[in-house]
């Protein structure tokens, strides 16, 4: 029999504050945390907007992303067993060590390399194990939570943790504004009028288990990874496949694979950028993969920006607090919906029915898509 | 679920071959090039080296597991790469470039390469692989556990067909990884054996040269 992968811890810091409370509510509240970055110059960029992380300090002695971790993992290390396989989500890690070897001569360049960063999680989180990295782009923490229920399903480990993060950097920035990605101001998802993304950063980390061992260790059940697609367009290697058959085919995987059918799903957790193309591409997969009637379909990168390789694992403990709380946030600097997202997407919050699942969704460069399908505990 | 090797393809700065079927050729007598792709892959030439390497190594790993592929066909396979440095090469060339150009301009077509599963995305569109796509790494880089990740991936049935392999500025390697249940293609061998030979070989050379034994063993 297949082992239940399930969700018993969960944590986040994102540019609301320290803990998903705070995510839930700056989201709940219609906030956004997206406004002017302050941590490098932006005149010669597309835009001088991101969702940064107050109190982080750029280019000192610790990388972005090993400030938030060492936040987020401050005291939380009795709560996560020495024994669980250890997965690390990410795009581009400690990418900033880099600049400042580039910059200021400071270091090395190859303290960047991810498996560096690897080991030093697998410290912070008292995991014995070294782990691995996961990378898939924008879709890189849903493709690791996919991973670690494979493990669990196939019985290869009975605890895995995820962990994910991604920091706002000249780099990154500099980069997506060279692709012309970015907004202005702030990222508008789903709305007619959007016209590109804004950068976010978060570190977060899922703890999932199988349920056998979940009950005997007597862990509270937050949720269930109950099912995973992950796909590629094999497309175009910055833009969606405007027939969507790519994001259809990881969401038909993902039913598959959690035994449902799309009358199950509840709501839909979209990856939702704000880029033209990339919620074209989404709605065009959801309308065919759902043909009945608009459900209820929000992304939160209105409010927190798009975290990069944390994306899917801050959607997925704020999925599965939506499935808690019977409760879906509203779609932050929403104003008039897209046609296509017309009575889907909303800038409201709206009740839903935790009796079904959560559809959650991530895509990214190279036309990688993941979808995974959470459920109540 | 039986599962097998159906076929390997790989290259170095002196050779490059297919495993299961023998074929092995010297750099020497002529650089591998359009040849050994069914259609040629569109701006080969603005692809970074990394990404030049693995469309090399996946096509040769799909000659030799016999897989076609065309210009318009998709196909369910999926692709898992891993290497000991991840993008670092082109994470440094993007930003040097960057701050050489005044700290004001960046080039999107360096900026594209910065993240570690960019190879494997040119590869999956040369070669229309729609499955699973993604980069890992272990500490040490380990191949082994991109081939376990792949079977992993057939298992949960993610994907019928996975290629595994590890791509280096110098050399690189891709398995075919697939379900065989019925026993309907002919293959290299087990994938535990495959597994076992990969973790005992040294170098790319010798991790090739027992593999190569374990096919003719098994005919």
């Amino acid at each position: 029999m297949r082992a239940k992968a399930v969700v018993v811890l969960s944590d986040m810091i994102t540019p609301y504050g320290r803990g998903a409370d705070k995510c839930w509510s700056g989201l709940v509240a219609g906030t956004s945390a997206i406004s002017r970055v302050t941590r490098f110059r932006t005149e010669a960029f597309q835009s001088d907007c991101a969702a940064t992380i107050d109190g982080l300090q750029y280019h000192q002695d610790e990388s972005l992303v090993m400030q938030m971790l060492a936040s987020l993992f401050d005291g939380a290390a009795s709560q996560i067993p020495g024994d669980a396989s250890l997965i690390l989500a990410t795009t581009k890690g400690e990418i900033d060590l880099l600049e400042k070897a580039i910059l200021d001569g400071a270091g090395d360049e190859s303290d960047a390399v991810l498996q560096r960063l690897l080991a030093r999680v697998s410290a912070l989180a008292g995991i014995r194990g070294e782990g691995m990295i996961v990378s898939a782009a924008c879709a890189s923490s849903s493709a690791a939570v996919a991973r670690a229920a494979a493990m669990i399903r196939c019985g290869r480990s009975d605890a895995v943790l995820v962990v994910a993060c991604d920091s706002v950097t000249e780099f990154i920035f500099s980069g997506f504004s060279s692709l012309m990605a970015l907004d202005k101001t702030a990222a508008r998802p789903f709305d007619i009028h959007r016209s590109g993304l804004s950068l976010g950063e978060a570190a977060a980390y899922l703890l999932v288990m199988s349920e056998e061992r979940a009950v005997r260790e007597k862990r509270p059940i937050i949720g269930a990874v109950a099912g995973w697609g992950l796909s590629d367009d094999a497309n175009h290697m910055t833009g969606p496949s405007r027939e969507s058959e790519g994001l259809i085919l990881a969401i038909t995987k993902a039913m598959k694979s959690a035994g449902i059918g799309a009358d199950d799903v509840g709501f839909i957790a979209a990856h939702g950028t704000g880029t033209v193309y990339n919620d074209a591409m989404e709605m065009g997969a959801f309308r065919a993969v759902f043909t009945h009637a608009a459900m209820p379909l929000y992304s939160i990168k209105g409010g927190m920006g798009h975290t990069m390789g944390a994306a899917g694992l801050v959607e997925t403990i704020i999925a599965l607090r939506s499935l808690r709380e019977r409760t879906v946030p509203p779609t932050i600097n929403l104003e008039e919906a897209d046609k296509d997202a017309v009575g889907w997407a909303t800038s409201r919050c709206r009740a839903v029915d935790r009796h079904q699942a959560a559809l959650l969704t991530n895509a990214g460069f190279s036309g990688v898509n993941a979808a995974l399908i959470l459920a109540s505990g | 679920m039986v599962i097998s090797v159906r076929g390997i393809g790989w290259l170095n700065q002196e050779e490059y071959g297919c495993v299961r079927t023998g074929t092995r050729r010297s750099r020497r007598d002529g650089e591998p090039g359009r040849e050994l792709f069914t259609y040629p892959v569109k701006y080969f030439g603005r692809l970074d080296g990394a990404s030049r390497m693995t469309c090399y190594a996946v096509a040769l790993a799909l000659e030799d597991a016999g897989i076609g592929y065309g210009q318009y066909q998709k196909q369910d396979i999926g692709i898992i790469g891993t290497n000991a440095t991840g993008s670092l090469g082109a994470d440094t060339r993007y930003f040097r470039d960057y701050i050489d150009s005044g700290r004001t301009l960046s080039r999107g077509n360096l900026f594209i390469y910065t993240l570690p599963s960019s190879p494997l995305g040119e590869a999956a569109i040369h070669f229309g692989l729609q499955g699973p796509l993604l980069y890992t790494a272990t500490h040490p880089a380990s191949l082994s556990a991109a081939i376990d990740m792949a079977v992993e991936s057939i298992c949960a049935d993610e994907s019928p067909i996975m290629l595994a392999g590890t791509i280096e500025e110098r050399e690189a390697v891709f398995f075919v990884v697939a379900k065989n249940d019925d026993r309907q293609y002919d293959t290299l061998c087990d994938v535990t054996e495959a597994t076992a030979l990969v973790n005992a070989s040294r170098t790319l050379e010798e991790m090739i040269t027992e593999l190569t034994n374990a096919g003719r063993g098994k005919v």
